[in-house]
């Protein structure tokens, strides 16, 4: 099953608890869109499933390996595009892409980057160190480098953050790809318009409480 | 995972990173020259007075510049959340750790070479019988300075004040790599015979023995904590 698992997940900032108890899955082949509030803990949440915080209580499991104990294979199985662009300025765009892969053993052909890089319009700035890119251009790599990484699980944290219009459908349409391809997708979001296009489930977290709402129902929804 | 390939890939980045925005050579390259400057104008000495005296002074000039450049290594990281990547991704962190050594290693020993001439030529010594005995301290003494100071550079990568961190901790640490740097940097340039000091040489190649595989060890607890 591939699959992200949160039962009885926790994390605490002193007394200060960000959430707790927290019980749900995304399926493999589907996305889940996470609201809620400013500081309600949706970032903390991915982190923690990145394994970049360990939870207090609880525990996850990706891909049906624990978060916890089998870190290095949840890390190769998943992708978490972070506020962070996780991009070297003084490297252009092609060597971004062979560092990012070479992490993770993989080598891309130079199709394979090119194609990449002309999907996401960044083709004509490959050249480009990246100090010299827009935040929306950044994005675009970190999208064209999860097309070719391709992971099981994918991470995002506000995804449309920084993009125009076309980068907004090209994230989009790279979601529906990588759902049809059978990735379990969970981001957090404040685009209720964007999101409702390519989200099948909605949760809404808020006061350390998880509650699940329908795509139709988050228009209307009030909490956030 | 290829072990190997990520120790390249790691080393390239740092290394094409530096070439291309020059920050930490440059940074450590003049500090240096300055302490060469205030050191050959401060002593007046004859060329056997030096010979006692300029084994000290050159490395307290590679230890304080490397340490520039060693505080630099994680800090740079910490730019669109890089070190994050580097903590996330599946890559064996040994090998993360290994290329970002061989990196710091070759940072510093290129400039040690490029200053090393000047020292000669401030300090008028005479070094051309000596020079593949000191190339080789040279050598042996950097890694021990930076295999530490690379492991100690990720531990306060997240300090607030790492810059002043990094050589409070580092210092006392490499203490025995000075103390064998300068005796055996003495005997070289004053011609000694090298079983005199060949046994500071021995402790360097044990210090970067076993620091090596200490760090490697226990780069990837601390990068995860």
């Amino acid at each position: 099953m591939i699959a992200i698992r949160g039962l009885a997940l926790g994390k605490s900032h002193g007394h200060y608890r960000v959430f707790q108890d927290l019980s749900f899955e995304v399926a493999a082949g589907e996305c889940y869109a996470l609201f809620g509030p400013n500081g309600a803990g949706k970032t903390t949440l991915l982190r923690v499933l990145a394994t970049l915080y360990r939870p207090s209580n609880g525990r996850f499991e990706i891909m049906g390996h624990d978060g916890v104990a089998e870190k290095d294979v949840v890390r190769a199985a998943l992708l978490l595009l972070a506020h962070g662009s996780y991009l070297y300025d003084e490297l252009d765009a092609e060597e971004n892409l062979r560092f990012a892969l070479a992490l993770r053993g993989l080598a891309p052909t130079d199709r394979q980057i090119k194609l990449v890089l002309d999907r996401t319009a960044i083709g004509a700035f490959a050249d480009l160190k990246v100090r010299f890119y827009s935040a929306g251009m950044k994005k675009r790599l970190a999208i064209a480098k999860a097309m070719l990484i391709r992971p099981q699980v994918l991470l995002m944290d506000e995804p449309y953050t920084s993009l125009d219009e076309a980068g907004m459908r090209l994230m989009n349409q790279y979601i529906r790809d990588i759902v049809k391809e059978g990735a379990a997708v969970l981001m957090t979001t404040h685009d209720r318009l964007r999101s409702a296009e390519v989200a099948q489930r909605v949760g809404v977290l808020d006061k350390g409480r998880l509650s699940h709402i329908t795509v139709d129902e988050l228009a209307s929804h009030a909490v956030f | 995972m290829p072990f190997f390939r990520v120790i390249r890939w790691v080393a390239w980045k740092d290394l094409v990173s530096e070439i291309r925005s020059r920050e930490t050579i440059s940074s450590m390259f003049f500090f240096a020259l300055i302490v060469i400057l205030v050191f050959s104008f401060s002593f007046s000495m004859d060329q056997e007075a030096a010979r006692e005296l300029i084994a000290g002074i050159i490395w307290v000039a590679f230890a304080f510049t490397g340490i520039i450049g060693l505080g630099k290594s994680f800090a740079a990281e910490l730019q669109n959340d890089c070190l994050e990547h580097l903590q996330i991704s599946p890559a064996p962190k040994g090998a993360v750790y290994l290329g970002k050594l061989a990196a710091n290693l070759l940072f510093m020993l290129v400039v040690e070479v490029i200053l090393f001439p000047m020292f000669v030529i401030f300090f008028n010594l005479d070094v051309v019988e000596e020079l593949p005995l000191l190339l080789l301290i040279f050598a042996l003494a950097t890694l021990g300075l930076s295999t530490v100071g690379t492991l100690f550079s990720a531990m306060t990568v997240h300090i607030r004040a790492r810059e002043v961190m990094l050589p409070i901790l580092l210092l006392p640490l490499a203490v025995p790599v000075m103390i064998a740097a300068v005796e055996a940097t003495r005997g070289a340039l004053n011609g000694l015979p090298l079983s005199l000091y060949g046994n500071w040489l021995q402790l360097l190649a044990v210090f970067d023995v076993v620091f090596t595989v200490l760090s490697f060890w226990a780069f990837e607890w601390i990068i995860d904590s």
